[in-house]
């Protein structure tokens, strides 16, 4: 969500924080989801403070059977930061879904989107994610 | 995923596939995998899925956030609730079928309580009831309660009274005839209501001869003829007439006099 290990370091301890002294007082949290969605809000929160992702058109590309061996070649860390420097609520859905902790229903929950929402955000971010692969690693290197 | 074999909503619904088989928690989402299980695309897909998850996996999560809270203590498993329970179509048609078997059950254990011995005949004579005029009849003008005596001194129709509940109701007319058993039948006709009394043998045993008896007021009903029955010394008692038990009910509740 943030691509900056620190922030995201804060925001963790912030938000267990939050919860430790809900639980204190008797009212811990009924949600099961609410760790995931008060992080989410810090994060949304955080980011505005700092640069915003354009909404601008990405170009995209057709997922192709090379994407494993191309993803294999990156650093976690460049993932992170393609992913942070998605628009949100695309980020959310990516960064929620990729964690690969949810099921389906929890992912529209926690996103707070509509299944169409969440099917155009995850698809085109594959394909933009596929054209940024092929731009890093062109076909002939991979 | 090719377009002519997957539906529009089927398409949606894979993009969002989950990475694991096991976190599909949707019956559309799970029919959709279903169909798209053997097609190329959707291969590609997951295989492109499956090495991002497993790349974001390898992000390294400082330790002492590990220590504090384990990953799998994140997210509390969801409770199955009831309304989950509901909703599952095994448990719904499950349900509805005991439900159909419970009422029809209910209906005929109620059908057997309301059963008493002499009803095919309190509803053959209800019949009787709905076809007769007054024009057939005696004229006999007295209180109900006082044909007690004349059945018996006429007809020789011993215990052949009418009950105390009816007892004070004015007569027009009268009959004694011989069902199709061959049952002495009284029938008589009253002002009130134009309501009809019949008195009639009670059911016996086919083996012992004895009466079978039944302890107070029992409701039959007919072709909108309602009538209600009482046993009393080996003679059933019926008051009949052409409405609902409601219009019957506040003479037998009436205390007797």
């Amino acid at each position: 969500m943030l691509a900056d290990a620190g922030k995201a370091q804060e925001i963790f301890h912030a938000t267990l924080r939050e919860a430790a002294q809900l639980a204190a007082d008797g009212e811990s949290p009924r949600d099961r989801l609410w760790f995931f969605r008060n992080a989410r809000w810090r994060c949304l929160e955080a980011v505005e403070q700092g640069l915003q992702a354009e909404d601008v058109d990405i170009e995209q590309g057709d997922l192709a059977e090379r994407a494993p061996t191309q993803i294999q070649q990156l650093e976690p860390e460049q993932f992170a930061t393609w992913i942070a420097a998605a628009p949100d609520p695309q980020r959310t859905a990516l960064a929620f879904f990729y964690l690969n902790e949810f099921s389906y229903r929890d992912l529209l929950s926690v996103t707070e989107l509509k299944p169409p929402e969440l099917s155009k955000f995850l698809g085109n971010g594959r394909r933009e994610f596929q054209a940024w692969l092929d731009a890093t690693f062109p076909p002939s290197q991979s | 995923m090719s377009a002519t074999r997957l539906s529009r909503r089927d398409q949606i619904l894979l993009k969002c596939a989950p990475i694991g088989e096991k976190q599909i928690d949707d019956r559309s989402l799970r029919t959709a995998v279903h169909h798209a299980r053997n097609t190329p695309a959707f291969a590609t897909q997951q295989n492109f899925d499956k090495a991002a998850a497993a790349l974001v996996q390898a992000i390294p999560i400082p330790k002492e956030i590990i220590e504090w809270v384990p990953t799998e203590t994140l997210i509390v498993p969801e409770r199955t609730t009831w309304k989950k329970y509901v909703q599952n179509p095994v448990f719904l048609a499950t349900g509805i079928a005991a439900l159909v078997i419970a009422v029809i059950l209910a209906f005929q254990l109620i059908d057997r309580l309301n059963r008493f011995p002499g009803e095919p005949t309190a509803r053959r004579l209800l019949t009787t009831a709905a076809s007769t005029h007054s024009v057939i009849l005696d004229p006999v003008k007295t209180n109900a309660g006082a044909l007690g005596d004349y059945f018996f001194m006429k007809h020789r129709l011993a215990h052949y009274d009418v009950p105390a509940e009816f007892a004070d109701l004015k007569t027009l007319g009268l009959r004694v005839f011989d069902d199709e058993e061959g049952q002495r039948v009284a029938q008589v006709w009253a002002v009130e209501k134009k309501m009809q009394f019949f008195l009639f043998p009670a059911e016996r045993d086919p083996k012992s001869g004895a009466t079978k008896h039944f302890n107070g007021w029992r409701y039959v009903d007919q072709d909108r003829w309602t009538g209600v029955v009482k046993e009393e010394g080996g003679v059933c008692f019926m008051a009949a007439l052409r409405g609902s038990q409601g219009d019957l009910a506040p003479y037998v509740s009436k205390p007797k006099s």
